[in-house]
């Protein structure tokens, strides 16, 4: 009897659970229906009041979509943004390992200080550095090109890369293994690829989800760098179709949006579970 | 003996920084140095000059005057606090909604994945979009004054929410918040789950309730991840950018700059280059400040 | 296999890096940069007249990049120093004292055919090109104000077509209504209020440019404020930088919002997209007359650019200046300053409002072209909103405009 009582009590509770879960992510998702129900509308009906949150299915149809597809070039921003992202990866996640190995284990004179520098670039606001970052870029002749964006991108995301590694590989990875493997006669070679690279891998890929993310939502740097229509990434290429449409043609810009967003969610629903396992242990955990 | 000896010169040579350990370590430090510290030093050295930005100009260098002009500039000043009190209401805020929402969800058995990605739907949205959709919520005739006044008859009349410094504030922040649930319910659900379980057993031994359960188990377990965020979080506070810019634009009157509005204006409509450059190194050295604060905070609770 | 894969990265990005260097092509390729509206179908006009200007000049091939206004100047600044500038460059009128202050421009009037082309267009156009005694560019498009006003909402509130300053701010509060705002300013610049306080007979600055103290606070132009102050307090003015919560023009046009706007000739292009019913006038005349703002857009050039580009890009400029291109443009809503374009039938049929943005170009004045204008016009900016929302007192607020004015003027 009590049993039962406390089971249909957990029962309930359960339910409520959902209930608040459930309101809450309506909440949350009220702009984003918005959005896809204005791209599935005509453009002028977009910003009216009162705001029609439930039109009815006859005024909604694919046509702004088709439009994008065929008068922009969706596809190839799609790819520009693709590229930039998995060489970011590839290129931060390199380096960042390296460096974080670095840190965590070798003796390099004034380690402490280059840390502490390293992490202090977090700190500086990004827009700041604009204008010398933009010098160095055209003394490198990176301007109007993809890697221009793609460097700058894979110095940025170093410092929070290193650091989380560094941590990942300080609690996870214990100096006796190193040890051991100097005892057979290997470098800090054969560490780096059989020791570091295999045990922090979750770390590792958490990390690349944060990079990968990165082009699909940085706009300011990229928008100075990439001048040319067709080597355009999303963000520049939506803000750039937004002004060039005077500000109107909202059934276009969101229905560009909302395609922006699919292969994020892709993507993020691909790895997730990677988020979970890598960002569960390591620094972040203290 | 013999082994401890030879146990000794491999550690040495561990120890020593030879051409490996070089090999391992500088092409990535000289990467991070070219793109990134460079830069800082040279906006360091342009933040006491009339620095010019145009071709084969000649800038002079003016000492600290750049930065007695920000100290003494009552927009940056605001902007300063604008964006303090940014940080201090969407820090918080955030988190601590991210985590009731990552209790919610760990506990469901059911679509939890469809609930994660509902929630996480915002991040990975582009801000310049949802920036554009926050601007219609809280336009005069948007939607928030449409719940407020025709769907729960709160209110006769419209509020301009964007219209005054305060109140549009309070729209970019909701913006913010919205806008950070879903990172934070994404680390603190990682943090949750890496809690032990022995330790809530323990604890449903000892007959604790469910609040006493958040309070010794829970939060304890997670106070890492309390500061990681929270560092994060304040630094992402203080680059606060696309929200202001497109949600007000700074208006009206400069009321509701934050330091990167003021900042953009000053590299790009003024093109006092020095100016920005002295903005940000004061900024820099808030955050810097913040940083410490927080951790120091939290290390001195971990002694005591 | 990660290996691998960085390798290959490293070797693509060599290729990449060196494939700019490598150009040897016969033909010459000159940059474009320009903000025309796509919206407006202005890029597909473009389009095709540059495989026409292609087309005739086999040597040179043009590629043309958009980016919108604040885009247009930001990659101008950031690229000043290092020369990362287009060949060519069409933008507002008030980019080039800005983009001569950073020693970008070529002296467009050095080319020895310069006076023949400039001939050619509208002189006070042309005018905004001018500093010193060279010419750093010339007129691509212009445009003035003109005053837009709802019919539909005239006829409902039975208002007539004001015929003076005075008229027409009776006329906006006549109008106005639960579900009308008489006028809407999106900004409240010199842009924006400059015309009122000109056919006042008010200024902004003395005549030399070098003070605001005695111009902007003076007696007219607080009058004019007050008038603008009086009507937003009423709620028959609105403006996104007064308010930003408040509707901007285009989509307070389409859902008939706004009855009155001083605006230039997008505003048509937008309005018979909306299906509104609109009329449009001069500027109702003031105490000293109708004198609206003097806006467009010139061509540029940039004096790094190699003196074949340079050469081409001249050729280039030369053929958008000329009657064929500027009536395809006025097409598309871009006023001509072509002489012959503006007398075309076929630009006329297509600009209805042309004779009217002419007598309105008759008495248009310029801003002044100094190189702090960008500054100058967003204190006026900032005070004039702090006046007409009641944060100050206007005699206050304008006090404080010539004072920073000239701290700025001074420098």
């Amino acid at each position: 009897m009590k049993k039962d009582n406390y089971r249909r009590k957990k029962t309930w509770f359960e339910i409520f659970r959902y209930f608040i879960t459930l309101i809450g992510l309506l909440v949350m998702i009220i702009p984003m229906y918005y959005m896809v129900i204005s791209a599935l509308k005509d453009n002028a009906t977009t910003f009216i009041y009162p705001p029609d949150f439930f039109p009815s299915f006859s005024v909604l149809d694919f046509k702004n979509f088709i439009y994008i597809l065929k008068n922009v070039l969706f596809l190839k921003y799609l790819l520009n943004t693709l590229f930039v992202a998995i060489i970011t990866v590839l290129l931060s996640t390199l380096i960042s390992t390296l460096l974080a190995y670095s840190f965590a284990r070798l003796n390099i004179p004034g380690k402490k200080i280059l840390f502490a520098i390293i992490i202090s670039v977090m700190l500086v606001p990004g827009l700041a550095l604009i204008v010398p970052q933009f010098e160095l870029a055209s003394m490198f002749k990176l301007t109007n090109n993809l890697w221009g964006v793609i460097l700058f991108y894979t110095a940025w995301v170093i410092p929070f890369s290193t650091f989380l590694l560094k941590g990942y590989i300080e609690d996870n990875i214990s100096k006796e293994l190193d040890e051991s493997i100097f005892m057979d006669g290997g470098s800090v070679f054969t560490v780096y690829r059989h020791i570091i690279i295999p045990i922090a891998s979750p770390s590792i890929a958490a990390v690349s989800i944060l990079n990968f993310l990165f082009p699909f939502e940085e706009l300011g740097w990229s928008q100075a760098i990439l001048k040319s229509d067709g080597i355009r990434t999303l963000p520049v290429a939506i803000s750039m179709f937004f002004r060039a449409h005077s500000q109107t043609d909202w059934g276009y810009v969101f229905a560009m949006t909302t395609m922006a967003m699919i292969p994020v969610i892709i993507f993020y629903l691909l790895l997730q579970k990677y988020f979970v396992t890598g960002l569960s242990s390591g620094s972040i955990k203290g | 003996m013999m082994k401890s000896a030879m146990k000794l010169e491999k550690r040495k040579r561990f120890n020593r920084a030879d051409w490996r350990t070089w090999t391992i370590f500088l092409p990535g430090m000289l990467f991070v140095m070219l793109f990134t510290i460079y830069p800082i030093l040279k906006m360091f050295i342009m933040s006491f000059f009339d620095w010019k930005i145009g071709f084969q100009q000649t800038s002079l260098f003016i000492g600290l005057k750049n930065y007695v002009d920000v100290l003494s500039d009552p927009i940056a000043i605001r902007a300063i606090i604008n964006t303090f009190v940014y940080a201090l209401v969407t820090v918080p805020l955030q988190m601590i909604i991210g985590l009731a929402v990552a209790l919610l969800i760990n506990g469901i058995k059911k679509f939890g994945l469809f609930f994660r990605l509902g929630y996480y739907l915002p991040v990975i949205t582009s801000w310049v979009v949802v920036a554009l959709l926050f601007r219609y919520i809280f336009a005069n005739t948007g939607l928030m004054n449409y719940f407020l006044i025709d769907v729960l008859h709160l209110m006769e009349e419209p509020i301009s929410w964007l219209s005054s410094r305060w109140s549009a504030l309070i729209s970019a922040m909701l913006l913010g918040v919205w806008k950070g649930i879903g990172w934070n319910m994404v680390i603190f659900l990682a943090a949750l789950q890496a809690v032990p379980l022995n330790l809530y057993e323990a604890a449903d031994i000892d007959g604790a309730s469910k609040t006493q359960k958040f309070f010794y188990v829970t939060l304890p377990s997670i106070k890492g991840t309390i500061t990681f965020a929270l560092v994060m979080l304040a630094i992402g506070a203080f680059n606060t950018y696309t929200p202001i810019a497109i949600l007000t634009g700074g208006n009206p009157m400069h009321q509701t700059e934050v330091v990167l509005t003021w900042m953009y204006f000053q590299t790009f409509d003024a093109l006092n280059m020095g100016y920005s450059a002295a903005l940000s190194m004061i900024v820099t050295g808030i955050i810097m400040l913040v940083t410490v604060l927080l951790f120091g905070l939290t290390n001195r609770k971990k002694v005591a | 296999m990660r290996r691998k894969s960085i390798i290959f990265a490293l070797l693509l990005f060599m290729v990449v890096a060196f494939m700019g260097c490598n150009n040897t092509d016969e033909k010459v390729t000159i940059e474009f940069w320009h903000n025309y509206s796509a919206a407006d179908g202005q890029i597909t006009v473009l389009e095709t007249l540059i495989d026409e200007f292609e087309a005739q000049n086999k040597n040179i091939e043009v590629e043309h990049v958009f980016m919108e206004w604040s885009a247009l100047k930001n990659s101008v600044t950031l690229g000043a120093s290092t020369s990362v500038l287009p060949d060519v460059l069409r933008g507002d009128i008030a980019f080039v004292p800005q983009f001569q202050s950073l020693n970008v421009l070529l002296e467009m009037s050095a080319f020895s055919d310069y006076a023949t082309q400039s001939a050619k267009v509208l002189a006070s156009a042309n005018s905004s090109n001018l500093m010193g005694t060279k010419y750093y560019g010339i007129a691509a498009n212009t445009n003035t104000k003109i005053l837009f006003y709802n019919e539909d909402i005239l006829e409902a509130a039975s208002v007539e077509v004001p015929e003076t300053l005075d008229e027409l701010w009776t006329a906006v509060s006549a109008v106005s209504s639960d579900s009308v705002i008489g006028m809407v300013e999106p900004w409240t610049g010199i842009w924006n209020v400059g015309p009122y306080i000109w056919s006042e007979g008010g200024e902004v600055l003395s005549p030399d440019n070098s003070t605001a103290e005695g111009y902007i606070n003076s007696q007219t132009v607080v009058d004019v404020i007050q008038t603008l102050a009086d009507l937003y307090e009423a709620g028959e003015l609105a403006g996104p930088s007064m308010d930003p919560g408040a509707t901007g023009d285009t989509d307070g046009w389409a859902s008939e919002l706004y009855a009155f706007e001083l605006d230039g000739p997008w505003r048509a292009t937008s309005n018979a997209a909306a299906e509104i019913n609109y009329g449009a006038m001069a500027l109702p005349e003031g105490s000293e007359g109708s004198i609206s703002v003097l806006g467009g857009e010139n061509f540029m050039q940039f004096k790094n650019s190699s003196e074949e580009k340079q050469e081409a890009a001249w050729k280039f400029i030369k053929f958008m200046t000329d009657e064929h291109a500027q009536v395809e443009m006025a097409k598309v809503g871009q006023m001509p300053v072509n002489l012959a374009a503006l007398e075309n039938d076929e630009a006329i049929t297509a600009m209805p409002l042309l004779p009217v943005f002419q007598e309105a170009l008759l008495t248009a004045k310029a801003r002044p072209v100094i190189p702090e204008w960008s500054q100058v016009e967003d204190i006026i900016a900032t005070k004039v909103a702090e006046a007409i929302t009641g944060a100050k007192s206007v005699q206050v607020a304008l006090n404080e405009a010539a004072v920073a004015i000239d701290a700025l003027l001074d420098e």
